[in-house]
């Protein structure tokens, strides 16, 4: 049901989406990620088109960690961060981190040299854990375009330099 | 001393070596290469799932792997060693960041050109969108050539290519090595969707003289390379200059740098 990837470049890494539906609890949620309580990325699903994009946030905030380069103070920060096409991070948390809200959240999860604990997390979420099949469900596509102010239409898996604007 | 001079002659001599037959033909290297070809071995591969060396040039090592489940395209520059290391690690940082401002200016305007996936400033590598089963545009008219229906289908690639180009220009995008290998085409050929490659050599700049240049080096290469194509490339023009609305300045500078190219007489 969730999805786990190596990333290529970082073998020790392996990063983990879950996807949830019909959260009740989702400023509680968002409450323990922002206390450290909660180790992962609470992520709107409204805003993603494929998980891709997750992918390639997530690679660049393993890179900067590794040469101390992020502008963020954790890395699950970054990758929130990373998806952002401009340059203010409490932009980017407003509009793909999750609000107190929202119904659906995407959890994404790294792990490196300590494996995480997927039913622990899951468990904390009250909800309904479903398939990243269901994403483009959920995908808001007006949103997502005014956002990213792109001059023409493009298919959803050309949009992914978007993860990569910032030098 | 003497030795130090011996030393320092046999390593030079070995990168003059490997800048012929490297490129271009890989693996079908004979024994007698292998020895200069050890020098450019230091760069080791990406190390992606399915990977494939595509092209061993002179700036860059080229292979295709899959990049987080994608097909993917990584560039890795190789590094000068006959340079000194700051001028060398300046160098390939500008070279890389050139290349991908140029590539997220021409997808934030729709211009098509491969995605970025990810962008490595500590080794000057690039992770590109690969644009799979793609044909250069160089294959296609050799093709179309030998097969002999000819112009018409060649005539409206060279209007759309002289719109793509238009469009780039107008974005103030100099692309810096305009041939015919550097842009492809999507399949299906016959819908004669382009899609630009290569911004290892380009820059952002507003000046028709830039622009006539690069529009110059492709003339150049359309000549050299395709023998009969000076229609081809007239259409070309005069679909650029319906395109751009800055083309007037431009086609001017193309015109005067045309004249002041090699081996023109100086007369008058």
């Amino acid at each position: 049901m969730e999805r786990t990837h190596q990333l290529e470049l970082f073998p020790n890494y392996n990063v983990t989406l879950l996807l949830f539906r019909h959260v009740k609890n989702a400023a509680a949620l968002r409450k323990k990620a922002m206390e450290g309580s909660l180790e992962g990325a609470l992520i709107n699903p409204a805003m993603i088109v494929d998980p891709f994009q997750i992918l390639v946030a997530a690679n660049k905030a393993v890179h900067l960690q590794q040469i101390d380069k992020m502008k963020t103070r954790t890395l699950y920060a970054e990758i929130i961060f990373n998806l952002s096409p401009n340059n203010n991070i409490s932009d980017a948390f407003k509009k793909f981190g999750i609000s107190d809200s929202d119904t659906a959240v995407l959890i994404v999860l790294l792990d490196s040299y300590k494996t995480v604990n997927l039913e622990d997390i899951a468990s904390q979420v009250e909800g309904q854990q479903v398939s990243l099949d269901e994403l483009p469900h959920l995908t808001d596509t007006a949103r997502v375009k005014k956002s990213c102010s792109f001059r023409i239409c493009l298919v959803p898996q050309s949009r992914l330099c978007l993860a990569v604007t910032r030098r | 001393m003497a030795a130090a001079q011996a030393e320092a002659g046999g390593e030079r001599s070995v990168p003059a070596g490997p800048a012929g037959p490297a490129k271009g033909a890989v693996g079908a290297a004979g024994p007698a290469v292998n020895h200069p070809e050890a020098a450019e071995e230091e760069l080791s591969p990406p190390p992606l799932p399915g990977l494939q060396l595509v092209q061993q040039g002179a700036e860059a090592h080229v292979y295709r792997g899959l990049f987080l489940g994608r097909k993917a395209v990584a560039k890795l520059r190789v590094p000068k060693r006959y340079r000194h290391p700051a001028l060398e690690e300046r160098l390939s940082r500008r070279r890389t960041t050139q290349e991908a401002r140029s590539l997220l200016r021409c997808r934030r305007a729709g211009i098509p050109a491969p995605a970025v996936y990810f962008v490595d400033y500590v080794t000057n590598s690039i992770y590109l969108e690969d644009i799979v089963d793609s044909v250069t545009v160089q294959d296609h008219i050799y093709s179309v050539q030998r097969s002999g229906n000819d112009t018409s289908s060649l005539q409206d690639l060279a209007e759309k290519m002289g719109e793509l180009l238009a469009r780039m220009h107008d974005e103030d995008i100099i692309h810096g090595d305009l041939t015919t290998a550097n842009l492809l085409l999507r399949p299906p050929v016959e819908k004669l969707d382009l899609v630009l490659i290569d911004f290892g050599l380009s820059f952002i700049s507003g000046l028709p003289e830039d622009k006539g240049v690069d529009l110059y080096v492709l003339e150049k290469a359309f000549i050299s390379t395709h023998p009969d194509t000076e229609v081809m490339f007239k259409a070309l023009l005069k679909s650029y200059a319906a395109t751009s609305k800055k083309s007037g300045p431009v086609i001017k500078k193309l015109d005067e740098v045309r004249l002041r190219g090699r081996k023109r007489s100086m007369i008058g």
